[in-house]
This record gives structure tokens, C-alpha cells and sequence, in this order.
């Protein structure tokens, strides 16, 4: 059992990779935003690599310990402190009972990630403890934790002292700019060839406007083919308007003029164009990236992006542990 | 138009989109629904979800199980084996739903706006003008007059996204811009050509002129309809709105509050695609109630 002390800006359970199935009902998958840092934690402290964790958005929590155990904080370099002492991030650390752990604010990058053994055991809910705010449901009381609130964690036997290899963790750039993989599609043929090099070839700054539902991008204007502009009027008036259809999570949602990336907690249709998609394997950088960073796209495959995926799962193993 | 061949489009690494036309045509959702039946029923290893829509249908994919190219096959086997629309059948309940119409409520969303965001003519009024109607009264009859169908959930959860069965009742209505900042649970609106009812209370971006006291989300599961499900909805189902005075709303709304409201649901019934349009063709398309 977790108390918390503080509850942070916006932490929250997660699992990983969510609540998958119920999509057709317009329910996200939600999950952790960065699923590298976070499956790592758990493989840290012997949990699966998806189980339930904590999610700590821009400024982290403050914690107590009911029972001792062992824990392992990844993600962004929050200052993790156990009882006032520094604590390395990327090893599994033994707490004991009654002792504090406090994160403060993301130095590099924006989400913290810490995982429990045994992992966070709050009721699942649509077969995933993942929060979603947005509707309430999932993780504690379907919301980010509140002061006061204890979080049930299960039995686990975590083993101290093991490290995550240096090549096998996330690197946050320190300049704030990040390259970021797109496929093209589903609707790329609604942009004209001018619009597709201004959107490959510009900085996208990320807006204040953003959240777990969607990052809006700052950027130059787009512009369309003959779809967008000679349409049947059921599409909508807008260029980027076309007759509701389904969203992939990672959409690069024109709305108007403003790409929005959709993320883990956004909608599942709707009546806009998405001329790319960010494959799941580059959500991470999302992930951690602040408002005001800078965002470069380059295409891929969907054969390189499914690559891209699938590497990460390797690295999110057992493989990537020195003890 | 409605393609010859579908088209399949890449969302990302794990999502694939299938474009049966790029027109608002019940015909469309018919073969979206009965697709996303058909990838249910043959259990393609590999495929998590599907979400249909009005004139297409998303897939959600593992690609450590199965690559998007042998997706699409089996996709175009499915769809080869549909056979024509017209011999699709769907299972479809159908719910009657009271409503008011030009309530006070969805009055209130719509003076708040018109005062702090962009004055506007009142939606009720604006619709019926622009779609060629006498009043307001004959909106009423011609929004009510029709069964709707649920051609897919989404924006929020459980949020129907509906349209009028009955050719003498379809309407159409642009969306506002700038979007509504909140909206009545309940509510009853309308944005190009579909109909939806908001669950909750949310932002918003259609017409707003009704609104119902019935639950359609339930996170509490207070009712047997939502044991499966918080959402009351599955694409393929019907909804009749029947208009209602206040009287009638307060007395549903307290049933519901105090958990004795019962859900008037028709469950036996199969829509016939067929059937459908041989009835469909024999109206005349002009006519308005």
C-alpha cells in the first residue's frame, strides 16, 4: 500500500499497453505515454512489462510506504529523494516500511515513471487499470491521485540492484528538438505536394494546448489537393473537413489549419483528415517532450515503423538488465 | 460515390483504414457494419478491434501477428464474400426515446453562447430555414418522424452518431464555429446529416433542440442495460424519439433517478438491408411530414 503524501500536477495509474477492444465504443487505450520508460521500470522490480504503474506528468508526487518493497524510477529525471537521500533512477532501489519517496520537478523531459513490485493492484476496469481521465474511469476513482488517497499494490518479490544498460534508455535531446517518425496516411492524398514538403521540412513547435488527449502543433499553413477543395458538401465546409471516419491513436488530426497529434487518451472519430500517423514506437518522444519543444517529422514505412515497434519491445525485456 | 474496390489506407503501424465510398450513404455503414461483423465472426488472428463509421471502417492491428499487406487480403476475401449490400441482414434493437423538443435547456446552451461567443439565429429556427421548412413545429414533426440509426460511437464515449432512416425526414445543418463550450447531458443535436444524443455533458460542435431524460452512459451500471457496457449503444441500433412535454421529462427523470425507469427496447427485430430499400423506393423522397 502507497499513500500519497502530495498528489503532484497529474499522476496517475497506468498499464500498458491499455485498454485495447473497445475502441468501436470510443474508449481509448490511455496507458503511459512513454511505454519505454515505463515498461522498463517494471522489468526493473520483476513485474511483466505492461503491469500497472504511476504515470507523473511535469511535476511528480510525494509518496509513503506502508510496506516495504521495491521500487524503480524511470522516464524523466525527476530528482527522485527517498527520506531526503538521492536515489539513482533506472535500478530497482528497496524502500521500507514508513520511509518517503518524493519526486519534484522534470529537469529533462516531462514524464516519470515508477513502478512498484507486484506491481499497482487498483480494480481493473474494461479489462486495464489505466486512467482515463477524461471519462473518469479506470486507475483511483477514475482520476489523477489525490492527496490522502492509498494505491493497493499486489505481492511481489523485486531483486535490488539492477540497472538499466546505458544503450537501452530513452534519450531525451537537450536542445528540445526531436525528430519524430510519421507514415504517410490515411489521408495523405488530400494534401498537395507543396503542403507535404512544408510539413516535412519545418519546426513544429508543440503548444501550451496540449494534453493527454492531443498535442496541438504551432506551424506554417497547410495546403490541399482538388479533395479537399471539390468535394461533396456532406464532407463539412472546411478543406480538412471529410465525413466522420475512425482515428488511429497517433493521428496527425488537421483541424482547420492546427495538426493535432492524437494520443493516448483521444477520440476515436471524428470529421477531420489525418494525412499521417505517428507509429506507437516514436509515442515515447511525445511522451516526453515539453510545450515549447520542437518537432521535426521524417517518413517512414509502415514496415519501418512496425520495425521500430518491434525493437522496442526487445529492448523492454529482461536483455536490458545489468545486475 | 461508392468505390468498386475498397480502398485500404495505413494509419501509422498498427491501424488500417477501409474506404468503401467518400459519400454520406446508408449504404456504406451497411457494409462497414456488416465487414466489422464479418472480421468478428471468422476471427482474422491478429485483428484487435474494429470501429466502423458512416462510409468506412477502422481496423486495429498487431503487427507482431499478422503484416498489413495479408491484412488487407483477408480483408478483400471478407468483403468479396459479402455478396451485394442488399442481402445484408443486421441484428438491430431498436429504443424509444421521449424527448422534448425546443426545451428550456438546450435554449439556455444556446442564449449563453449567443451572448458570449458569436451571436447566432436559435438552432431550432436556423435548421428549419435552412432546410426549407414551414416552422419550427414542422422541424419537430420531420426530426421525430423517423427511426435513426446508430452508425458508430465515438468523439465520446458511448456518443452515438446517428441517421434518419425515413428519407422525408433527412435533414442537414453545418456545425457552429466556433464549437460550444458545454452542452446539457441529454441533449439531442445535429451536424451535417447525423443526429446524436451527448451523453454527458461536453463541449460541442452541432445543433442543438432536444433533449432527453434517459441515460445512455452509465458509469454505475444503476440499470441492466449497461452490464456489458457503461455505453447503452452498439453501432446497428435504432432510436425513435418520441416528443414529450415537461411534464412527462420530470416524471421519466425521476424514474431514473429513483432506478425504476424501465428501457423501452424492442429486441427481436433484423434490419434488412433488402427490405429496406424496396421500402425506401417506394416513397416519394420529397415528401415532409
Amino acid at each position: 500500500m502507497i499513500e500519497v503524501v502530495k498528489q503532484g500536477l497529474e499522476t496517475s495509474v497506468q498499464d500498458w499497453p491499455g485498454r485495447l477492444g473497445y475502441w468501436n465504443q470510443g474508449f481509448p487505450p490511455s496507458g503511459p505515454m512513454d511505454s519505454w520508460s515505463f515498461r522498463l521500470a517494471n522489468v526493473l522490480v520483476g513485474n511483466e512489462p505492461g503491469a500497472a504503474g504511476l504515470e507523473c506528468q511535469y511535476v511528480g508526487p510525494t509518496l509513503k510506504f506502508r510496506r516495504g518493497g521495491v521500487i524503480a524510477v524511470t522516464g524523466a529525471d525527476m530528482q527522485p529523494k527517498l527520506d531526503g537521500t538521492a536515489i539513482p533512477m533506472w535500478e530497482s532501489v528497496a524502500v521500507t516500511h514508513g520511509q518517503t519517496l518524493e519526486l519534484s520537478f522534470a529537469k529533462t523531459g516531462a514524464r516519470g515513471y515508477i513502478a512498484v513490485a507486484g506491481a499497482v493492484a487498483t480494480e481493473p476496469w474494461l479489462g486495464s487499470r489505466s486512467t482515463f481521465h477524461k471519462a473518469g474511469v479506470g486507475g483511483m476513482d477514475g482520476h489523477a491521485l489525490q492527496a490522502g488517497q492509498v494505491v493497493p499494490v499486489g505481492e511481489g518479490n523485486g531483486a535490488v540492484g539492477r540497472k538499466i544498460k546505458d544503450g537501452a534508455k530513452p534519450i531525451i535531446p537537450a536542445d528540445r528538438r526531436w525528430s519524430i517518425e510519421v507514415v504517410a496516411g490515411p489521408n495523405d492524398d488530400w494534401i498537395d505536394a507543396a503542403g507535404h514538403r512544408r510539413f516535412l521540412n519545418s519546426d513544429w513547435k508543440l503548444s501550451s494546448k496540449s494534453d493527454r488527449t492531443g498535442f496541438r502543433l504551432d506551424g506554417p499553413d497547410w495546403t490541399f489537393t482538388a479533395k479537399a477543395t471539390n468535394k461533396a458538401p456532406e464532407h463539412g465546409s472546411e478543406p480538412s473537413n471529410i465525413i466522420d471516419q475512425g482515428y488511429p491513436c497517433g493521428a496527425i488530426n488537421l483541424a482547420g489549419q492546427t495538426p493535432i497529434i492524437l494520443l493516448n487518451d483521444g477520440p476515436s472519430m471524428g470529421g477531420f483528415i489525418n494525412p499521417y500517423t505517428v507509429p506507437w514506437g516514436a509515442f515515447w518522444k511525445l511522451g516526453q517532450s515539453k510545450p515549447g519543444d520542437i518537432f521535426r517529422f521524417k517518413t517512414v514505412s509502415v514496415e519501418e515503423a512496425q520495425a521500430l515497434a518491434h525493437e522496442l519491445r526487445e529492448i523492454c525485456s529482461e536483455r536490458s538488465v545489468v545486475t | 460515390m461508392i468505390y468498386d474496390k475498397p480502398r485500404f489506407l495505413p494509419g501509422g503501424d498498427r491501424y488500417l483504414l477501409v474506404e468503401f465510398g467518400d459519400e454520406m450513404n446508408l449504404e456504406l455503414n451497411f457494409m462497414g457494419q456488416s465487414l466489422a461483423q464479418a472480421v468478428a465472426d471468422n476471427g482474422i488472428g491478429g485483428v484487435i478491434e474494429t470501429a466502423p463509421c458512416f462510409a468506412s471502417m477502422l481496423v486495429h492491428y498487431e503487427p507482431e501477428e499478422i503484416s498489413f499487406r495479408d491484412l488487407e487480403t483477408e480483408l478483400m476475401g471478407l468483403v468479396g464474400a459479402l455478396g451485394p449490400a442488399e442481402d445484408i441482414e443486421l441484428d438491430s434493437r431498436l429504443f424509444y426515446f421521449p424527448a422534448v423538443y425546443c426545451d428550456p435547456w438546450t435554449k439556455g446552451a444556446v442564449d449563453d453562447y449567443r451572448a458570449k461567443i458569436a451571436d447566432k439565429e436559435p438552432d431550432p429556427e436556423f435548421v428549419a430555414r435552412l432546410n426549407g421548412l414551414k416552422d419550427v413545429d414542422q422541424f419537430v414533426r420531420v426530426h421525430s418522424g423517423t427511426e435513426y440509426w446508430v452508425a458508430s460511437l465515438g468523439f465520446w464515449p458511448g456518443l452515438p452518431f446517428m441517421m434518419a432512416l425515413d428519407p422525408r425526414c433527412r435533414l442537414t445543418a453545418p456545425k457552429y464555429n466556433p464549437p460550444r463550450t458545454w452542452t446539457p447531458k441529454g441533449t439531442v443535436g445535429m451536424g451535417g446529416a447525423s443526429t446524436c444524443i451527448y451523453p454527458v455533458a461536453t463541449p460541442g460542435g452541432y445543433q442543438i433542440f432536444g433533449r432527453t431524460p434517459v441515460p445512455i452512459w452509465d458509469t454505475e451500471k444503476r440499470f441492466p442495460q449497461f452490464e456489458t457496457s457503461i455505453c447503452l449503444f452498439r453501432p446497428g441500433d435504432r432510436v425513435k424519439f418520441v416528443p414529450c412535454d415537461l411534464d412527462l421529462y420530470q416524471h421519466v427523470e425521476a424514474q431514473v433517478a429513483d432506478g425504476s425507469y424501465q428501457y423501452n427496447v424492442v429486441e427481436y427485430q433484423k434490419f434488412s438491408v433488402r427490405n429496406y430499400q424496396a421500402w425506401v423506393d417506394e416513397l416519394d423522397a420529397g415528401a415532409r411530414f
